[in-house]
């Protein structure tokens, strides 16, 4: 997959895992914040997405600092996607 | 206790008049799902998108009642089974991922007090918070509670109390192989009268305010039974013990709902009871309107208060009623084993 079909499966998997109702893959910004954006998420969703990551792309977060400097965007989680991703 | 105030989210449309009105829901399925109301304008919508079903349709059912009756002492919930798809999707989780990294949301949403827990942050109530799920009792159990609880109490006290069910469709197919539904699908109207095994399986959410104080009250809850594994026998002496301790006699009664949900295995149950009363006692049933679950005796109290304000003229669907009735008696019983009386009369 290139950069491009990562970025719309993972949108996808976040709508599917955070059960965000009423959001398409295209009303999510790339470069919107997470969790202080107008998607507002919170702590459970970050876990919410630590499993996303272990689940659809093998990829485990361990270390919390690690996290707060990935789970910023969908930019900064596809460039963590593409260079870590088992799966 | 009187009940003051009621809500119910059901298979019918009984958050509007539509129920009420005589428009009744016909399913030709054997699953009959609860039709939800907006939820949007009382639900945030960062909270409403993590609710499993359980909890939304009870938020949903309370919450009206909550911001007509501020001043509340406490949350009394009855659930048998609390967010069972919630529950499932996480076991098989477990399963699935090999005991490996789960979501939370899922678990969070499966516990039975998730509702209860829910309501007093969302209303700030920091009262009594108790959530019973003890099986098909688990509603008749709330009741219990909350009359404990006002006994004594001052008139100004209320309390929120009500019941939650939820289909899952993966435990529905589990109790569907154990002949708790019938394999073939029949409509709901004509559940009573099916005579096979298995009934049709329900769902739905019915919150109360029950408080002390008569004024405005839709009905007074005089007293209830509850009795495990009776034989025909216990069952009359329970009937009579219970009218006896009511200084209430059969001939007293002006009108039984009855708990039948046409599997020929069980409902010979409801005629042995109709047997202890005069041949000409009228008598209704509910869940050929919301299928069978074990709380669906919270829908019965609806419908016996809507019954003893003349609210519904329910004449000629599944047994008559001639005029209003001033005192109701609610039999309910799941699988023989679990069976409870519930006396409700009208407040004048």
């Amino acid at each position: 997959m290139d950069r491009e079909e990562v970025k719309n499966d993972f949108k996808g998997h976040l709508i599917t895992y955070l059960n965000l109702l009423d959001i398409t893959p295209d009303k999510i910004k790339d470069d919107e914040p997470l969790f202080d954006g107008d998607l507002g998420l919170d702590s459970i969703d970050s876990v919410e997405l630590i499993v996303l990551l272990d689940r659809e792309y093998g990829i485990k977060i361990n270390n919390p600092t690690e996290g707060r400097q990935i789970l910023i965007d969908v930019n900064t989680i596809v460039d963590y996607i593409l260079l870590n991703r088992t799966k | 206790m009187y009940l003051k105030d009621v809500y119910s989210i059901s298979p019918q449309v009984t958050h509007t008049d539509e129920f009420i009105n005589g428009n009744y829901k016909i399913y030709s399925k054997n699953i009959l799902s609860v039709i939800e109301p907006s939820y949007s304008e009382m639900i945030p919508a960062s909270l409403l998108r993590r609710m499993g079903k359980a909890v939304r349709m009870g938020i949903g059912a309370a919450l009206p009642l909550i911001e007509r009756h501020e001043k509340l002492n406490g949350i009394v919930i009855g659930t048998a089974n609390g967010g069972l798809e919630n529950c499932i999707n996480f076991l098989n989780q477990i399963i699935e991922y090999d005991e490996g990294v789960l979501t939370p949301t899922h678990f969070v949403q499966s516990t039975p007090n998730a509702l209860a827990g829910q309501l007093a942050l969302m209303s700030k109530n920091t009262g009594y918070n108790v959530t019973h799920v003890n099986g098909p009792l688990a509603f008749e159990n709330a009741i219990l509670d909350a009359m404990m609880f006002l006994e004594g109490a001052t008139n100004k006290t209320a309390l929120l109390l009500g019941a939650v069910e939820e289909i899952s469709n993966y435990n529905y197919n589990i109790d569907l192989i154990a002949g708790r539904y019938k394999s073939d699908y029949i409509d709901n109207n004509k559940l009573i009268t099916s005579q096979t095994k298995g009934s049709i399986c329900g769902e739905g959410s019915t919150m109360f305010i029950v408080s002390n104080d008569a004024n405005n009250a839709l009905a007074k809850l005089i007293n209830l039974k509850q009795i495990n594994y009776p034989n025909e026998i216990d069952l009359e002496y329970l009937l009579n013990q219970f009218l006896f301790e009511n200084d209430l006699k059969t001939e007293d009664i002006d009108l039984l709902i009855l708990g039948n949900n046409g599997d020929v295995q069980f409902d010979s149950w409801y005629t042995l009871l109709k047997s202890f009363f005069s041949s000409k006692k009228e008598y209704v049933y509910y869940k050929n309107f919301v299928g069978e679950y074990r709380t669906s005796s919270a829908f019965a109290l609806y419908f016996a208060t809507q019954l003893l304000k003349g609210r519904i003229h329910h004449k000629g669907i599944e047994g008559d009623v001639s005029s209003i009735p001033k005192i109701i008696l609610i039999y309910n019983q799941f699988e023989g084993i679990h069976h409870s009386f519930i006396l409700v009369q009208s407040v004048v």
